[in-house]
Order: C-alpha cells, then structure tokens, then sequence
C-alpha cells in the first residue's frame, strides 16, 4: 500500500502550492481541485490501516478508514469544495492558505487512528481555523480570536493531558470506543465537549464564528464542532450522559436565537441546537441513533453553509449581518434568498428537505428506546429551530420592513456555491437511499409515511402560525441593536472585572508583607555585612552580596537535609 | 422613503418581481389567511388517516399542532422575558469585540443594485 | 573497543585513535596561545575555527567509539590513576563533548561578523584567544575523569568567559558590571566545589572519580562525605545557575556579545548539569542519592519554582536576550527536574534536554544578534516590525521559538515530552502538568516575540536590510536543527538513553 498516503498531506501540499501561484484564477482553480482529488481518494480509500509512522517509540497510525470516518470525510470534502469554490473572489493568502490548513487538519484528525495522531491534527485544526478571524484585521477580531485560540488550544490541551493519562491506565493510545469513569477518559471527554460547544462550554462558537470574515464563517462552520462530533460518536457512543447534555444544548440556544440580533450570530446559536440533535442520537447509541447523528451531521453541513453562505452574501453586498439594519433585500437579491429558504427549509425538517429525512432518525431512536422526555424536547426544539432559523434569518433579511437598501445579487460563484448546496439538501430530502448507504450502519426506516408527514407539516406551519400571531400582535420582540449576556460574560466582564478589583487589594497585601520580609532580610544582610564585610556599607555591592547570601543560605539548607537524611 | 415611492418595480429582475405581493398589506392579509386555511386543513387531516402511535401523547387529536403552536409561543415569551435580563448595548464589550465595530471594507464588495 | 588501561605496566599509547582524548583538548587549548603569538588578525579566525572543527571532528570520532555503552580510559603521561590524570570518555560525556564543539563550529562563522560589530578590532585577538580557552575549558570539564581537574578546567573557562563578557563593554557598559557579578558569583561557585572535592579527598583519600566512588560504595557515607555532595551541588549549581543562584546569568547574557552568548546559553550551564549528573549518579552511588533529601526537597521544588518564576520574569522582559536569559533559567529548571526524578527516563530527559535545549537556544540567540545587528539594540521596541524587513532571521527566530515551547514537530517538544513522561512514571503527575502548563508560559513569553516582530510596524531608524549570509547560514542550521532532531530521534534520544543507562547503572559505569 504504499501508494496510499495521508489525505491530510494532500491538502498541507496544496496549501505550500498556493503560496507558489500567483493571486487569482490558478489559486482558486487549485482551491477547489485539491477538495476534488481529496475526495476522490477518500471515496475509493480501502477500509483497514493503511499508513503509519513510528516516533518516540509510539505507533501513530495516520490513515484509518472504516464506514465513520469515510463519510465524515466525504462530507468535509464536499464542503472545503463548496467553501473555496464560495471564496473564489479572495485575494487574501493568509485565508487561502489558513483554509486549506484547516480542511486537512479536520479530515486528518477524522483518519487518526490514535489519540496522539488525533491529537496533533486536533490542535492543527485549531491553529488554522483562528487566521480565518484574524483575516478580519481589526481590533474586535484579533481578540475575539485570541479567546477562540485560547479554548482551542486549551482543548487540545485536555486531550492531550488525556491521552497521556489514559496511556497509563490502559498502556494502549489507540482511539476507539472508551467508558467514562477514570480521569483520563473525563480529560478526553471535555475536550470533545470543548469542541462540540457543550452547555456552559459553548460559547466561543457564537463569540468567534459572526467575528470571521465573510468567507471565513463559512468554512469554520463546517469542520471544528462536526470533528467534535466525530469524535464523540467514535468513542463515547452511549454514553447516557450525553442524551441529556445533548437535549440541553437543542433547548438554551434557541432562545437565544430569537432575542439576537446579529443574524450570523442567529445562525451560530442555531448550529449549537442542531449539535444538540447529533449529541443525543450519540448518546442514545444505537444503530438507528448513532445513523441518525452521522446523517444529521451530513445534511447539517450542507444547509448550515448554505446559510451562512446566503448571510455572507448579504454582508457582502450591504456590509451589515444584523437583522435590525436589513430588510427588503428579496427585492433586488432574488437568487440569495431562495437558496437561504431552501436551507432555512432544509434546517426545520421540512418534507422534501434534508432535515427532514435525517432529524427523523434521531427522534424515532428517542422512542424506540423510550426517552419520551427526550422526545418532547427534541420536537420542541425542531419546532423552536423553524421558529428563528426557517422564519426569522429569511423574514428579518429579505422581507420585513424595508431598509431601503438595494444591494447588487451575489457574485456568479457565490450563487453557484449556493445552488450546489441547495440542490445537494433537496436531493437528499427527495431521495435519501443514497446518504443512507454511507452510513456506517444499515438503515431499515422508511421516511414517507403518511403520519410522518401529516404531523411534520402539523408541527411546522402551526410553528409559523404562532409566528404570524406574534407579530401581527406586536408580541414578537423587534430586531434591536444589542448584544445579549451569555457565559461569555463571565471571562469576558466578569473576571478581568473582579481581578481588577481584587488585584490592587491582594497587591497591597503582598507588597506589605514582602516589604516586611524584605525589610527583615535586608537588615540581617546588612547587619552581616556591617560585621563581616569591610565595604558593607558600599551600595554598589549590594546586588552582588545578596546573591552570596543566597548561596550561603542554600548551602545551608542542603547540609541540614543532607545530615536529617544520614 | 421617499426615494423608495419613485422606484420602478420593472427595475427589479423577473425573478424578484414574483414576491413583490411582500409589500403589498392587502396582499400580505391575504396569504396570512390562507395559512391559517391550510393550518385548519392540516389540524383536520389528522381526523383521516390512520396514526401510529409510539407515544401516548400522540393520542390527542391534532397534538403536534398544539404543541407547535403552544410552544412556539411560549419560546418568543419566555425570550422577551429573557432579554429584560441580558440584552446590553452594543458597545458593552467594545473594543474588544467585533459587535461594535463596521465590517471591514477589504472584506466587502458592497455594490448598489444597477449601480 | 575500550583501552584498557594497565595496572602495573604504563602503556604508551602510540596511535593516533587512541591520542583523541587528548588532543580533544590540546588542539583547541594550543590554538589559543597561538593565535596571540602570531598576532596577526586574518590568521585569528581561521585558526580559531580549525581548532573548533577538528575538536569537532575529534568529538564525533570518540562519540562514535562509545556509543554501544563502554568507555575509553586515557592517562595522561602514562601515569595511571590514582596518582596520574585519568581523560575518561563514555557515552554520557562523549555526547556532551559532540554538543559543544558543534555548537561551537556552527557559531563561529556567525561570530565572525557578529563579533566585528560588537568588538572593537584591536581586541579581536585576544577576544578568540579567550573564546579558545573558554571552549577548551568547558571541553576539559566534560572530557576529564580527575576531580581536581574538574576544577581546573572550570576555572580556565570562568576565567576566560568573564573576559568574554566583559568585551560586550564597547556596546554597552554594563557589561562590565555583568562580568564582576559573575566574577563574584563564579569565584564562589568554584570554591564550594573544590571546598567539596577537599572534603572528598579528606574522606577517600584520591582524586580519581572512578576511585573516588569505589571508596563510597565500599565504605558507604558519611558526614564529610554528605557535606562533600551539599557543597558540590551547590557550587555547580550555581554554575549552571539553578534558581535561584542564576542571579548573575540574565545580565551576564543579556551584555555579553551575541556570539559569547548564543555559545555560552547553549553550552556552560550543560557542562555545569553534566558535572552533577556525573556527580550525582557516578561518584556518590545512585543509593546514596535516592536517600538524600536535598534531591526531592530542595532541588524539585527549586526546579518547579524556576520553571514558572523565570518564565513570569521572561514574559515581562522587554529585551529579547534577556527574555531568552530567564527563558534559560526556567529551561535548567526542566534538566533538573529530570535529575531529580532519579529514574532512567528523568536522566534521559535531562541529557536530551541539555542537547535540544542548546541547538534551541543557539539559534534563538544568533537570531537575536543578527537582529541587533541592524537595529542597534534587542529592545522589542527597536526590533519590532523585523519580521518584514528581515524575513529570514524573524523566520528562523519563530521556528527556534516554537521549539522553545516544545511545538510537536520541533527538538524541544521531544524532550518536554520525555520529562513528561519520566514524571508519570514515577507517579508525579501534578509535576508532569506543571511541566506541560508551564510551557503555556512559554507560549506566552514566545507569542510576544512573534507580535513584536510580526503584528507592529518597523522602528524608525533600523537599518532596513537582512542579515548577512554568513550569520543566516548558521542561524539556519541550527533552526533546521531543531526540526530535524524534532523528527529523527534516533541520534538524541538514544545517545541519552545510553547515556542515562550508564549514569544509573551507577559506579558500576566508573568502576573496572
């Protein structure tokens, strides 16, 4: 096999190749053949362990490929294609390249075979991903990215301490299905959950993903939390704690997802509600749910870029993502706004559309396993997802009040990036069998049936009906400029606001007691060197002196410890 | 707004001018209406056909109508009710948030429609 | 392999191969002499760099004899130990002897133009005369197997490397200040280590280590013997500036001419932790370490306190060669926490340290002279923006950097990770995280290099223009070292691993 190599590399030469082109057409034309020629590989890859490299006595296996990781990877092809073919206007290489990066380091770590291998292409993810805030070149961002590449790395961190612990325990690195329970498996569970913007550990998604460029939110949408997602299904599969984590993290952003403004924010809160889904299929851990996951992250993909995709378009084009600046943009940006209802139509389930044929799985395993109350909270949350990602992201930026702005349409291949996206999501709703024979399990659920569909429609237009009613009431809450509190608060306000606090007062307190000591010791010193020192009283001695002091103490102390050993 | 009364809808592509009932109140009434038709039509349905029922729940008529429509409701209220607590100006993390600060001109192509 | 020396019969040693212990430090300790005799200041620097290069080459030769774990035992005129000087080469030092001189043949074509700037030309002579000296002293430390000859040569390098910092004076007066405090500090240390070795002598009645230790192991230990190991720890300790006894390195480092440093940084403090591991494992027995508290409650908290103390100080710098400085000190604090593990593995990490350590820091100092070079100072101040106008100095810097925070991919991740493991052996896994979060200061401390250069626009008034070729090219090597020996391991982690084999085998290594 010693033709086959890592796809990662594929991609880590494509981004050294770029650097070589100059900026144009070459670049981007190679932007989207290296996604092309990944993918080819991946879909014809042989299933076993196919390449591996031994360092510091430790066999890192780089290309494992069963069912989950093939189709996790023929995704992430899809969507670095759709991606660069929706960035081909960018002239900036430190994005080219940061994306590029990116994508390899995400399908890499999907092939990693051992926690230290996962690990490397974890934090590579990581490293890449943050230029794509950066590329924004403003203050804002270069923070926002600073605290993106904190929690990341610090991920990587966790997984790495993890690894190590768990090589102790277990004497083996390799990365397969684990039990929670030892300190080594919790590290790894949390830096999964880092990454899969668990409750309480979430909020770097809607803090970093609006702060990236135009192109960049698109591509970051893809990879860091469906890797995450990845990597739970692989090693913690029913693990029950995570059907009520995961039914939590459907609930809280939807309603964060009605009062927020910034609509690419809207879309960041909505993401973190559909993980929520693919973390209780993980969860539940059957084959029905753990299909139902892998499915939902396939077609979440695809119409959560498709979204993006269109709010980039409109920030583009206007300058602005916040619904309270927009309005009215049907009118001259047609194209953009029937690709985002066909996502917005894709993300809440409706018939026809991807959601609608993957969501499912998830909610029948619910109740085949007889999580009811897991059920009553995963409808309410499709239902929550229409309310702000199917009506609200297409009403506030296309129709409501009219903001008089009259952008240009999106450029050709952003349109065509769209169209890709949005035909890919409907022909998934239409004809699924295609999707399912990816899987890594076989899928025996049928779709179509007539109450499957009746109480769907049900569900969603009585959804939109309670929208109408809202606003024609006025009891919807209008689009305000405004940021609203979530954790971030804490690191963000709370902390430097407290250690601002607390610092002078402990710093008081130190500088106190350190002047005391201070004082004591230089008066023991001085007085040693007024008695044995002859130019004691010499203040250019001093630094010198207190130097030998130190010695002498020290020596001191060894020689006590030495004769308590004897 | 004045300027906007001028604009000539022909202006707009063919594609464009399919919504322009969006504009329209009387129009607008009149699609509202018939989703509470097709509401009403849908709440029937579930009279006709034979339910399979893996839930008890799924037992009262027209449950994941009500459901929908109730818990719609109740996820707008309870996040109005929400924003009382957190909503902040805009400028409340500046600067070191992008929240508060114009997107970069570099990374924009604004262009007016025909412009 | 090994030349087994004669009890009775002097042997003369007649070939060249079995000569090399000697002229390992002959030809660099005769070149410096010569270099004033001659006086003349084209033949200086070739003369110098011939005799770093065959020391080199003499190094690689002998390294290369011990590497399947014997020793090669040479007596000098003949006379055998006790009586006579004993040179005796194993794995251990050999290794160190290899690290020294090619770090010291890589930095010579730098320190050619770099010391033209920073020197005046009139004392170039004796400027390399005492560079000379100062490589064959810290050669003679490793290479020696004579107590008291340990001595000698650590004096023959303090000396000469005082004079070597001083010589920064002509940029910044504050050299010589520099050169006094460790002048003080470095007198001290060597007299707590001859103190020590008297002590010794008193107890054993000889100088040879390999006898010395066959005393200890037979007779056991006692208290002369005890206070012997605190002043030598504690003498050497302070030569490889073990916190908090690194008082006189920041300044030392920070005036010194860039070459002096870039040499020294990457090689004194290793012949320093080279003399305690040699001491601490080789002469008094592995039994009598593991017994002795001082390891585990003086020096592992003294290497966890520095780790973290003088990587805080190094964030706060606001001069890249003093941040590199107490980065250094932070970075002894790793060896010695390595030594104090007391385990295979810690010692392995140790050496391995000692050598990855000192390309690392090699690099980062030659890349902090040349930007001295066209900015006048290393102020963050005066540098900052280079990484535009000295695209291939500032690269090498961040590759150097990222080694320094021990990157996987990079020398510096290799031996972090061996310590790291080395401490979860042992069961210390609170140490192994302070090891591993203590590298988040590093990352700290490096990040602000990489802003300074890279996110500010240039100081007005910097001489816009790359370095020379002569000191990219070093700069380079050493960068790139540091990569390859991030991936080929081969050579580094299994020259320590017999290295640490031999040591902890304990005197059995030293005895016949």
């Amino acid at each position: 096999m010693a033709d086959i190599f890592p796809v990662a590399f594929l991609y880590f030469l494509g981004a050294a190749l770029l650097l070589l082109l100059p900026k144009g057409p070459a670049r981007g034309s190679l932007g989207l053949l290296i996604p092309v020629l990944g993918g080819i590989m991946v879909w014809f890859l042989p299933e076993g362990l196919l390449w591996n490299v031994r360092f510091l006595g430790l066999e890192l296996e780089f290309m494992r490929v069963d069912k989950l990781s093939r189709v996790f990877a023929v995704i992430f092809s899809i969507a670095a294609f759709l991606g660069n073919l929706y960035a081909w206007h960018v002239r900036d290489t430190m994005q080219q390249v940061a994306a590029m990066i990116y994508a390899g380091s995400a399908i890499g770590a999907l092939f990693a075979g051992d926690l230290i291998t996962l690990f490397l292409f974890w934090e590579g993810t990581a490293m890449a991903s943050v230029f794509l805030i950066w590329a924004r070149r403003t203050e804002g961002a270069y923070h926002t990215g600073m605290r993106y590449l904190i929690v990341q790395v610090g991920s990587g961190v966790l997984l790495l301490a993890g690894a190590a612990l768990y090589h102790r325990e277990t004497g083996s690195l390799t990365f397969e299905a684990m039990t929670l329970g030892s300190l080594a498996t919790w590290f790894i569970f949390l830096a999964f959950g880092i990454k899969a913007a668990f409750p309480l550990l979430h909020n770097w998604l809607q803090d970093a993903y609006p702060a990236a460029t135009v192109t960049g939110t698109v591509i970051l949408s893809t990879f860091t939390t469906k890797l995450a997602i990845y990597a739970l299904a692989r090693g913690f599969a029913g693990t029950e704690l995570l059907i009520y984590i995961g039914a939590i993290m459907t609930l809280f952003p939807i309603f964060y997802a009605v009062i927020e403004n910034d609509l690419r924010r809207v879309l960041a809160y909505s993401l973190n509600n559909q993980l929520g889904f693919m973390v209780v299929g993980i969860g539940i851990g059957t084959e029905l749910a753990l299909n139902g996951a892998v499915a939902h992250a396939f077609a979440h993909i695809l119409y959560k870029g498709l979204l993006f995709m269109s709010m980039g378009a409109v920030l583009f084009r206007t300058g602005t993502a916040k619904g309270s600046e927009l309005g009215g943009l049907y009118k001259t940006m047609p194209l953009t706004m029937i690709f985002c209802v066909v996502g917005a139509a894709s993300i809440s389930g409706f018939p026809l559309f991807s959601g609608f044929v993957t969501k499912s799985l998830v909610l029948s395993a619910s109740t085949k396993e007889q999580y009811y109350f897991i059920w009553f909270v995963l409808l309410f949350a499709s239902a929550g997802v229409f309310h702000h990602s199917g009506i609200k992201i297409p009403y506030f930026a296309f129709f409501a009040h009219d903001s008089g702005l009259r952008p240009k349409e999106a450029p050709k291949h952003m349109l065509l990036a769209m169209g890709i996206a949005a035909a890919l999501s409907i022909a998934i709703g239409v004809y699924p069998a295609p999707l399912y024979a990816l899987l890594p399990f076989e899928v025996k659920y049928v779709n179509y049936t007539t109450p499957h569909v009746v109480t769907q429609l049900q569900l969603l237009f009585f959804s939109a009906l309670a929208f109408a009613v809202l606003m024609r009431t006025h009891t919807y809450p209008p689009e305000l400029k405004s940021v609203n509190l979530d954790t971030d608060w804490a690191y963000r306000r709370f902390l430097p606001r407290m250690i601002n606090r607390v610092a002078p007062g402990l710093w008081s307190v130190w500088t106190a007691k350190l002047n005391f000591w201070q004082e004591r010791f230089n008066d023991l010193v001085r007085s040693l060197h007024h008695t044995h020192g002859p130019e004691g009283r010499l203040a250019s001695v001093w630094p010198t002196g207190s130097m030998v002091l130190w010695i002498a103490v020290l020596l001191a102390v060894t020689l006590v410890a030495n004769f308590l050993s004897l | 707004m004045s300027q906007k009364r001028k604009e000539d809808p022909s202006e707009f592509s063919p594609l464009a001018r399919l919504f322009l009932w969006a504009d329209d109140p009387v129009k607008v009434n009149r699609m509202v209406y018939g989703l509470y038709a097709v509401c009403v039509l849908l709440f029937l349905a579930d009279f006709v056909y034979l339910k399979t029922i893996l839930v008890s729940a799924e037992r009262i008529p027209g449950f994941y109508a009500i459901y929908g429509f109730v818990m719609c409701a109740a996820l707008v209220i309870c996040a109005r009710m929400m924003r009382v607590v957190l909503k902040r100006p805009d400028r409340y993390y500046a600067p070191r948030d992008v929240e508060s600060e114009p997107h970069p001109a570099a990374d924009l192509d604004r262009i007016e429609h025909n412009g | 392999m090994a030349v087994e020396p004669a009890i009775e019969v002097t042997q003369i040693a007649l070939t060249l191969k079995e000569q090399l212990p000697i002229l390992q430090i002959v030809v660099p300790f005769v070149a410096a002499p010569l270099i004033v005799f001659f006086g003349s200041r084209s033949l200086t620097w070739p003369i110098t760099f011939a005799a770093s290069a065959i020391s080199l080459w003499i190094s690689v030769a002998l390294l290369l004899q011990v590497a399947d774990g014997g020793f090669i035992s040479y007596q000098i005129g003949g006379w055998a130990p006790p009586l006579g000087i004993e040179y005796r080469v194993d794995a251990a030092n050999a290794y160190l002897l290899v690290l020294i001189s090619a770090i010291s043949t890589v930095i010579l074509p730098y320190a050619r133009k770099s010391v033209a700037s920073e020197v005046a030309r009139r004392h170039h002579t004796l400027f390399y005369a005492c560079y000379l000296l100062c490589f064959t002293g810290l050669m003679g430390v490793v290479i020696t197997g004579d107590a008291f000859n340990i001595f000698v040569f650590v004096e023959i390098s303090s000396l000469s490397t005082y004079a070597l910092i001083a010589a920064g004076a002509g940029r910044d007066k504050r050299a010589l200040t520099a050169a006094y405090d460790y002048l003080i500090m470095g007198t001290i240390g060597a007299t707590f280590f001859v103190i020590g070795i008297g002590f010794l002598y008193m107890a054993t009645g000889t100088l040879n280590l390999a006898d010395i230790a066959e005393r200890i192991a037979e007779h056991g230990g006692n208290r002369t013997i005890h206070a012997a190991f605190a002043f030598i720890i504690v003498g050497m300790g302070l030569k490889a500036a073990i916190y908090p006894m690194h008082l006189w390195l920041p300044a030392a480092y920070t005036y010194a001419p860039s070459a002096v440093s870039a040499f020294l940084a990457a090689t004194a403090t290793k012949a320093a932790i080279y003399v305690i591991l040699r001491f601490v494992f080789s002469v008094f027995q592995p039994d009598f370490a593991f017994q002795s508290l001082a390891l585990e409650f003086i020096l592992m908290p003294l290497a966890v306190l520095a780790m973290f103390a003088a990587s805080f100080i190094a964030v706060f710098q606001s001069d890249l060669k003093r941040m590199l400085a107490y980065s250094s000190v932070a970075q002894i604090g790793y060896m010695v926490l390595g030594i104090t593990l007391l385990t295979q593995t810690g010692v392995t990490a140790t050496i391995v340290h000692l050598f990855n350590h000192g390309i690392t820091k090699a690099a980062l100092f030659m890349g902090a002279g040349a930007l001295a070079l066209r900015a006048g100072s290393s102020f963050y101040d005066r540098i900052q923006g280079m990484g535009r106008t000295m695209p291939l100095t500032s690269a090498a810097i961040v590759i150097a950097g990222l080694s320094l925070i021990g990157v996987p991919g990079t020398a510096g991740f290799i031996s972090k990770f061996v310590l790291v493991e080395a401490a979860l052996d042992k069961g210390w896994w609170l140490v192994a995280l302070l090891v591993v979060f203590s590298s988040l200061l590093a990352v700290v401390y490096v990040w602000r290099v990489f802003e300074t250069l890279y996110l500010n626009a240039p100081a007005a008034g910097t001489i816009r223009q790359e370095a020379p070729l002569s000191m990219l090219i070093p700069l380079w090597i050493m960068a790139l070292a540091t990569i390859y020996f991030g991936f080929d391991t081969q050579l580094t982690l299994g020259a320590a691993r017999t290295a640490a084999e031999g040591l902890l085998a304990g005197t059995t290594g030293m005895l016949k």
